[in-house]
């Protein structure tokens, strides 16, 4: 399998944990379809920075958490049609939010941290390559979450 | 952490809408289309280097075997005396340029008008390109984003042609204007002349006075077939933005077989999946 295949299957396979990471930092479903579809793009683009095919998972969600950040920018920066923010019909209450709605009201860089530390079980050694911070800042950014978010630091792994 | 197993649970039962597969499908093409073409750019640009030694060394006129070999060159083709091109790459600022523009290389008055109008779309793009990425980098660390975050964030730009068809008379182009950062823009601009006549082609030209006719059946029955068992089209609807009607702006470029291809650009007519669309008219 060359390269190119093994990228291709693994994005295949991984598309719809790549969708919920998007809706779940950009709360809309066209966006995250375009974040996503933009980040898949971009991937095969730069396939020639993929070096070791092993560690493809933190390659891939680099750059799509760069393309989720650089589209929540880019919001900030048009005025956005009022319907556009409220989350559309079809979007299903959580049962039991309350958690949920706690991490999504965090700051988006302590978020994604949480994110993916307990939504998408990444180690923080893969968040630190995945948010391209050094690991102290990461795990500072999950305390400070925790923290936030009152939840028992008890048993909360550090690697 | 016990906490988190109900948001986890919320997280993993987020609805995946039905188009997730299109749009990963889309990208998965675009991003291979792209890749390859940088690929073939970089061998292209060899090969144009090596012909434009051999020229400097024997002369394309002294040597017949050169001129033979440089015509059998895909990517020059017989254009040779037709079309050249301005090509190159550089990096400044954070900005990656890949030009390559097309110069119609004739003695004519046509030459000179489309060549004025190519060089004056290649210097909108750059303007552009350039003050959207200042825009966005000033709104970048204006929303707070810091340097580290910023790291070594790029945008490439990109002005390429494509040579549709050609014959001794007449010649088919489209240049590409590309500027790819957070979302991936593209234009293209689409070029028929003959040259023999010394005027730019029309769709009449290509297909007699009932072209807009000819065309708006074409295009209406191709996206009606585009229409899947579900009733799914990536097409807008008429009053929804959608198809209407061609017409002395619309695009087109001519195959090698004669056919006109008219061309709409992304979201122009369809869903931004469909990506740029084209339909064949015969």
């Amino acid at each position: 399998m060359t390269k190119e295949d093994i990228l291709t299957q693994y994005i295949v396979e991984n598309q719809a944990g790549f969708y919920r990471l998007a809706y779940s930092v950009l709360k809309n479903p066209d966006d995250a379809l375009d974040a996503v579809q933009t980040a898949v793009c971009h991937a095969l683009e730069r396939q020639g920075s993929l070096r070791d095919t092993g560690a493809v998972r933190s390659w891939f969600y680099r750059i799509l958490m760069n393309t989720c950040n650089d589209a929540l920018r880019q919001r900030g920066r048009t005025v956005p049609f009022p319907e556009d923010l409220e989350p559309s019909q079809e979007d299903r209450e959580p049962a039991d939010d309350t958690l949920s709605r706690r991490v999504d009201a965090l700051p988006a860089e302590v978020g994604t941290v949480i994110k993916l530390r307990f939504y998408e079980e990444m180690t923080l050694k893969e968040i630190s390559q995945i948010t391209g911070q050094n690991l102290n800042t990461v795990k500072s950014r999950l305390y400070a979450g925790l923290k936030k978010l009152r939840v028992t630091m008890e048993g909360v792994e550090t690697l | 952490m016990k906490e988190f197993g109900n948001a986890k649970e919320n997280y993993d039962n987020t609805p995946i809408p039905a188009g997730l597969r299109e749009h990963v499908q889309a990208g998965i093409q675009m991003g291979k289309a792209n890749y390859r073409r940088q690929r073939r750019r970089t061998a292209q640009r060899w090969i144009a280097t090596a012909a434009c030694f051999g020229l400097l060394l024997a002369g394309l006129n002294l040597s017949p075997s050169i001129a033979s070999a440089a015509a059998n060159v895909p990517v020059l083709g017989g254009l040779f005396q037709v079309l050249t091109f301005v090509d190159y790459s550089k990096s400044e600022d954070g900005i990656n340029y890949d030009i390559s523009a097309p110069k119609v290389e004739t003695e004519s008055s046509l030459a000179e008008k489309v060549n004025a109008a190519i060089q004056e779309k290649v210097d909108q793009h750059l303007a552009k390109a350039r003050q959207d990425w200042d825009d966005y980098r000033e709104a970048f660390f204006a929303t707070g984003g810091t340097e580290e975050e910023w790291g070594s964030r790029e945008m490439d730009v990109s002005i390429d042609y494509e040579i549709k068809s050609q014959t001794e008379e007449q010649v088919s182009f489209v240049v590409s204007f590309a500027e790819s950062w957070v979302s991936a823009y593209e234009e293209h601009y689409y070029y028929n002349l003959n040259l023999a006549e010394n005027r730019e082609l029309t769709l009449r030209d290509v297909l007699g006075e009932d072209w807009v006719v000819a065309c708006n059946t074409a295009i209406q029955k191709q996206i009606a077939e585009s229409v899947d068992a579900s009733g799914f089209t990536y097409f807008f609807a008429p009053d929804k933005g959608g198809f209407t009607t061609v017409d002395e702006d619309t695009g087109f470029y001519i195959r090698e077989d004669g056919a006109a291809v008219v061309c709409f650009p992304k979201y122009s007519i369809a869903a931004g999946a469909a990506g740029n669309v084209e339909f064949v008219v015969q």
